[in-house]
């Protein structure tokens, strides 16, 4: 009895650790994505006015339809990890599986993006002055991050299906959707400052 | 949110089993202390490295017309130097260094929050050095440490790797950023509130935040850099619409808290060699712990002050140049702590505590210098001269480094079992403080006669106090050789020191010398602040830890 309480207690601060860590480690990603953010505002308000000349058109209804799929895809992770905590393991795998393709939507769309800037615009990275150099770093950071977090919803789900986690013990999940939000916030910044301003 | 997350049976008090073998043990450990120790002979091999250069700069500067060296390489030795002595000694030296050996054993724990993490972050720090070196093979860069666009635009291949030198090397500073910030949060021993924190440990839980916010943002920024060298992508290069100044915000935005970086912990030093050899309360407690958070905050709103001359918009310099006065109050309060502990102490000289003094000395002359440099109309006149060299230097050197040789002096016990030699101790000090002025006061009046920096040769009227401060140089070099020396030999020959040679009081001190690897048998309870120093020390739970007896192994651990 006395060996389970102190088990259960080195549990609960061990998923104290590594939650406060894993906060801190997404303060660092922040800080990562506010300095291109910053460094975005800071071109575009310094230079010969926005959009510089030959700047390509986004695609502002592809782009909207896109947030609304990671959006959704928020929502599909959070009843993920709930239905967890109930202890109801099919309704788990199936959100899980529902944010992983979401995921996989929303990759694909920023594709759709990138390939008609690049076939109907002629914007690439290296060439596009600075809107390629702000617009192609963040967005494809931004994707990278979704890329590695549905990398990331995969191997969890898969270890959830092999019983690595106990309905009383899983910080790794939490985790998982911890990212998965943060990934999601950041979007609705880089859509606000690239399509809405 | 608990205040304390330690109690028997929790993560805090879980043991590992003992490492075996060499490798696990000495060279891919996860014990805080050996990373700690792994840290601090790194810094100072790089350190060899950086002081190399150094000299080679004094002999190039003997002669007004230079002729030891090409302008180009010159260019290529003063870049490496800087960038050597800033992000492989002093930052990874105070913070993963002295950091890692003393700040877990001060909160009563036996280990940082992420042990592996902590290895990792290590395991970033030789090779990212090895990397900046290798530049040399393909032409280093040539801009300086802060390695200014559109210079570093247009330096050989060099510059990218120094980009990805100090990338490497600062995602190591940051992971052991939140590593600290997670132990100083979670793992304190019970009854350790923050006011009984010891104000090492208040340096480091304030250092904590600004490496891991600062250090990102200059990932960025090099990121950014690398781009633009590599693939094109423009950021800088103002014939594509970049920017330079873009650089210099963000470059600055890091390196302004990063002197803070540099010399947040060693102010940790010195409150701690303070009190010890006073034999009094430090005084002003709670001013210098709250000081340290304040400049934590404030130098994330200063950086600006070193672009006055760039061509900042003039309606933002009067803030930056106001705020960068107000940083320098919480500074001052530190110092006159400091010298309000040593008034009616009864003062050991030991070595470390010399060193401590001359900190005093030397690091607010550093201050004054920036407090000078704060004012724009002044700035206008200084920046670009020797007088800039003379403050970093009395800062970084009479300031980080000097602390760093207190901290060696007084923690060499704790770290070895054994003290380093006073007498050869004495003689490194008198020569270093001797040399370390002679070669740096002249660079104030270098400064304001107007000799620029960063020139392999300059007008022949400053020939004179070029070779004087030369001379002094190769004196400062010797006495730094003379801690090698020291540090060295003392490892086998130095008198055995006992578990608590200097009577302190923080917690690292009750534990034999060195620690055993899991640091305490049993987590002890604090019951005050460590500076009383005319009462018992305030710990219960620590009568074991001196004696034979097993170690036990608590429940819970497996
Ligand atoms: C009272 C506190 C301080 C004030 C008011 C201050 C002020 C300044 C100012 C205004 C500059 C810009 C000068 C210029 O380029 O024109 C500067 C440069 C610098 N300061 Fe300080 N400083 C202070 C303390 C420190 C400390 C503690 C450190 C490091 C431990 C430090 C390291 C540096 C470095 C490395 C540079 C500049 C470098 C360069 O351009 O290469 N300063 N300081
Ligand atoms: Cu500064």
């Amino acid at each position: 009895m006395r060996a389970a309480l102190a088990a259960d207690q080195f549990y609960q601060e061990t998923r104290d650790l590594r939650v406060t860590g894993f906060l801190l480690f997404m303060v660092s990603d922040l800080v990562l994505f506010s300095s291109f953010i910053f460094a975005y505002l800071y071109l575009r308000n310094t230079g010969q006015g926005w959009p510089p000349p030959g700047a390509p058109h986004l695609n502002l209804a592809l782009a909207a339809l896109n947030s609304v799929v990671l959006f959704g895809s928020g929502a599909t992770i959070h009843f993920a990890l709930e239905n967890w905590k109930h202890e109801k393991f099919m309704k788990f795998a199936g959100w899980t599986l529902a944010t992983i393709v979401l995921g996989i939507m929303f990759l694909s769309g920023q594709g759709i993006e990138y390939y008609s800037l690049y076939t109907v615009d002629h914007a690439s990275w290296a060439g596009s002055g600075i809107f390629g150099a702000s617009f192609f770093t963040l967005t494809g950071m931004h994707g990278l991050h979704v890329f590695a977090g549905i990398i990331y919803l995969t191997v969890l789900l898969l270890q959830a299906t092999q019983g690595k986690y106990t309905f009383k013990h899983y910080t790794g999940l939490t985790l998982g959707t911890l990212y998965w939000h943060f990934v999601d916030v950041i979007w609705v910044v880089l859509f606000s400052i690239f399509y809405l301003i | 949110m608990a205040v304390t997350a330690s109690q028997p049976g929790g993560i805090a008090d879980h043991i590992h089993p003992e490492p075996q073998g060499f490798i696990r043990k000495y060279v891919f450990s996860i014990d805080h202390k050996i990373i700690g120790i792994q840290y601090i002979v790194t810094s100072f091999v790089f350190m060899v490295l950086g002081g190399l250069l150094a000299e080679l700069i004094r002999i190039q500067l003997m002669n007004a017309n230079g002729g030891f060296m090409t302008p180009d390489t010159y260019n290529e030795v003063y870049t490496i130097h800087g960038s050597t002595m800033v992000w492989l000694v002093i930052v990874p030296m105070v913070t993963g260094g002295f950091g890692n050996f003393v700040f877990p054993l001060q909160i009563g724990a036996r280990d940082v929050a992420f042990p592996w993490l902590n290895m990792v972050s290590f395991w970033m720090f030789p090779p990212a050095g090895l990397l900046l070196y290798a530049s040399f093979l393909v032409g280093a860069p040539v801009a300086g440490w802060t390695e200014y666009p559109p210079v570093s635009l247009q330096g050989g291949p060099g510059t990218s790797m120094w980009c990805a030198a100090i990338f490497l090397v600062g995602v190591g500073t940051t992971l052991t950023g939140i590593n600290f910030l997670v132990t100083a949060l979670k793992m304190r021993a019970p009854g350790m509130t923050f006011t009984r924190m010891p104000l090492f440990v208040w340096a480091q839980f304030a250092t904590a935040p600004l490496v891991m916010i600062a250090t990102t943002a200059l990932a960025a920024a090099l990121a950014a850099l690398f781009m633009e060298r590599q693939f094109g992508v423009p950021f800088y290069d103002p014939t594509k619409g970049g920017s330079p100044l873009l650089w210099q915000h963000m470059f600055w935005f890091y390196s302004h808290p990063a002197v803070y970086i540099m010399i947040l912990p060693v102010f940790g030093i010195i409150s701690e060699v303070f009190p010890t050899f006073a034999r009094k309360p430090i005084f002003g407690y709670k001013m210098i712990a709250f000081s340290s958070i304040s400049i934590a905050l404030l130098g994330f709103m200063v950086w600006a002050h070193h672009m006055f001359t760039s061509g900042l918009a003039p309606f933002l310099q009067l803030p930056f140049m106001i705020m960068t006065m107000v940083i320098a109050i919480p500074t001052g309060i530190k110092v006159f702590s400091w010298l309000a502990t040593l008034w009616g102490g009864k003062i050991q000289y030991t070595t470390a505590m010399l060193f401590a003094i001359a900190f005093i000395a030397t690091f607010t002359l550093g201050g004054i210098s920036g407090v000078f440099l704060a004012a724009i109309p002044f700035d206008l006149w200084a920046h670009g001269t020797y007088f800039i060299v003379a403050h970093i230097h009395y800062v970084l050197v009479g300031g980080s480094l000097t602390g760093i040789f207190a901290g060696m002096f007084y923690w060499y016990p704790k770290m070895t079992g054994r003290f380093m030699n006073e007498t050869l101790g004495r003689w490194t000090f008198w020569l270093f403080v001797i040399g370390l002025n002679g070669t740096f006061v002249p660079m104030h009046w270098l400064g304001l006669m107007g000799m620029p920096r960063r020139v392999a040769e300059y007008d022949p009227q400053f020939q004179t106090i070029n070779r004087v401060e030369s001379l002094f140089s190769f004196v400062m070099t010797f006495a730094i050789l003379l801690f090698f020396i020291n540090a060295l030999w003392s490892i086998r020959h130095g008198k055995r020191a006992g578990h608590n040679p200097w009577h302190a009081r923080t917690l690292e001190w009750q534990i034999p010398s060195p620690p055993p690897y899991y640091n305490f048998k049993h987590i002890p309870t604090v019951l005050a602040n460590p500076y009383a120093f005319d009462e018992p020390v305030p710990y219960a739970g620590l009568e074991d830890e001196l004696t034979d007896s097993p170690v036990p192994i608590p429940a819970g651990a497996h």
